[in-house]
């Protein structure tokens, strides 16, 4: 269906997996599309993803707000099948891609499944025994059985993107957090997810750091890829976004297509209060 | 000085040696066995069935509660007489340091593959990885990193502690030692020292090659 090497050959861009070369995703609108999604963890009273539905059109940029606890992380590890869900079912391109099971067992994916889904985690997870390159290279060859003088190629090129081509030989212990992180991005690019998930990225970064990585999503979202963000960078948030949703109380409690009226005039009460938190006024300041 | 020329005294140094090969032939063939075994234990050790973790965490605490002289004597006396074995003093070495070799080195195994974060199998998993790819991939190549200085320093203990074996009346190069100050005691009657310092050296030409590694190890891999 989508042939994975056609896009090795042309040029160096980051939205590999724009939605043109995806044709069964712009068929049916939605890359990805989340139905009564029930999540619950074992031991928990109640579930942390209560019935939630949601669709992400393909090119998207879907920002996921919300206090922390709320289940956000949650929310992108069942979709990326790191967690069973109890309830509902998770479709991409038309296609199940995770669904309830009473034994509690995740479905078991085959290889092309596995890759359709690219995630790139707050603490930095690259494989310290492997170089930049080697854990770049590793998926497409190991899993997607690609070419490996192509692997490198594309590798090469999306690390000039990033601006990392001088530190392909690098072992990750070398870099910065910043560095790390626009590493982890190429590593989930090479493989053309048709959805790109971030939770967090720069959540563990210095501040100066914060900037060279959401600039590399600023630029991804220009290209077209469908991504998932979550974050608490309300400024990244409100310039990135096509649509917001906040969570809360294992609810989607409000979602916007206009994230500036969105951060502007929030409608519910729970919205309001937690954009608050972001800001501070001088008036607190006891004199 | 004169008990210095008892080492030029015609087959005493080739005497020491044969020893010495007793005591390398007896660790290194217990360290070779003992590795793909201890990584076996390891990996038993990390699993969640309740009847293997029992039975892993008895062998683990008998071997390490038991002095080594004592399963020396359960395995030669012991054992191989109560099932009619015909073990011979230097199997029942090489079946003790194998099992101990293989306990300690399967927790030093269980250790490091339970220190490897959770989010180096979960970025592997969304990857594509399957387990078996993930686990000889990305998390053994790390586990054994971190694994290597510890069962370096292990293998020196094991080395060592083949000085056990005189007791079951192996002859390795302590025995040997003994053998030759006996044998030479009035005309040489302060040999003993000079016997000793050769065996000295003989272990720490063994031993010393293997800390030089354990040690460049810990610093070169010091990161991850
Ligand atoms: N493995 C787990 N087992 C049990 N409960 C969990 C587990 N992981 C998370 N939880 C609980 O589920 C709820 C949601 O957690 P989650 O990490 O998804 O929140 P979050 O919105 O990402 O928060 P943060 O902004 O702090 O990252 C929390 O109450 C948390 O304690
Ligand atoms: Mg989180």
């Amino acid at each position: 269906m989508t042939d994975i090497n056609a896009t090795t050959t042309g040029s160096a861009s980051l939205g590999v997996a724009g939605a043109a070369e995806h044709p069964a995703v712009t068929a049916q609108g939605a890359a990805l599309s989340v139905r009564h999604l029930v999540k619950q963890y074992d031991n928990a009273s109640a579930p942390v993803l209560n019935d939630i539905s949601f669709d992400v059109p393909a090119g998207q940029v879907f920002v996921i707000l919300g206090p922390s606890g709320s289940g956000k992380s949650t929310l992108l590890r069942t979709i990326a099948g790191l967690e069973p869900i109890q309830g509902g079912e998770i479709t991409m391109g038309g296609e199940l891609l995770r669904q309830a099971q009473s034994a509690g067992k995740l479905r078991s994916a085959s290889a092309s499944d596995s890759t359709k889904v690219g995630m790139v985690f707050q603490s930095y997870d690259l494989f310290p025994n492997k170089t930049v390159l080697g854990n770049i290279m590793l998926a497409p060859v190991l899993v997607q059985k690609r070419d490996k003088a192509s692997v490198q190629a594309e590798a090469l090129r999306l690390l000039e993107r990033v601006g990392l081509a001088d530190r392909k030989d690098a072992w990750p212990h070398e870099l910065s957090g910043g560095q790390r992180q626009r590493v982890a991005i190429c590593r989930a690019l090479i493989e053309h997810p048709q959805v790109m998930l971030f939770d967090e990225v720069t959540a563990a970064l210095d501040p100066e750091m914060v900037r060279e990585v959401l600039d590399v999503i600023l630029e991804l979202a220009n290209s077209g890829q469908t991504m998932l963000i979550v974050t608490h960078e309300m400024a990244f948030a409100r310039a990135v976004a096509d649509h917001v949703v906040l969570l809360a109380n294992g609810s989607i409690v409000e979602e916007s297509d206009h994230p500036q009226e969105f951060f502007d005039h929030p409608h519910t009460e729970r919205a309001q209060q937690f954009l608050a938190t972001f800001t501070y006024d001088r008036g607190q300041r006891q004199s | 000085m004169r008990g210095a020329e008892i080492l030029l005294q015609p087959g005493v140094f080739p005497r020491l040696l044969q020893g010495l090969w007793v005591t390398v032939w007896i660790a290194g063939a217990s360290v070779l066995l003992a590795l793909p075994l201890g990584l076996l234990v390891g990996w038993l050790m990390t699993l969640k069935n309740p009847a293997v973790r029992v039975i892993m965490r008895v062998y683990l605490d008998f071997i390490r509660i038991m002095p080594q002289l004592a399963l020396l004597f359960i395995a030669f006396y012991g054992f191989a007489q109560a099932f009619d074995w015909n073990l011979d003093a230097t199997g029942a070495c090489v079946l003790v340091f194998v099992l101990w070799g293989a306990a300690e080195l399967g927790d030093l195994v269980r250790g490091a593959l339970e220190s490897i974060p959770r989010t180096q199998y979960e970025s592997a998993k969304v990857l594509g990885l399957n387990s078996w790819q993930t686990f000889t991939r990305v998390i053994l190549p790390q586990a054994l990193r971190r694994l290597l200085p510890a069962s370096v320093n292990l293998v020196t203990r094991i080395v060592k502690t083949t000085s056990l074996a005189t007791l079951l009346g192996v002859v390795e190069v302590i025995k040997v030692g003994q053998q030759i100050i006996d044998a030479n005691r009035f005309q040489y009657p302060d040999a003993t020292l000079w016997i000793y310092a050769v065996i000295f050296l003989m272990y720490f030409i063994v031993c010393w090659p293997l800390s030089i590694v354990a040690r460049r190890l810990e610093k070169r891999w010091a990161h991850d």
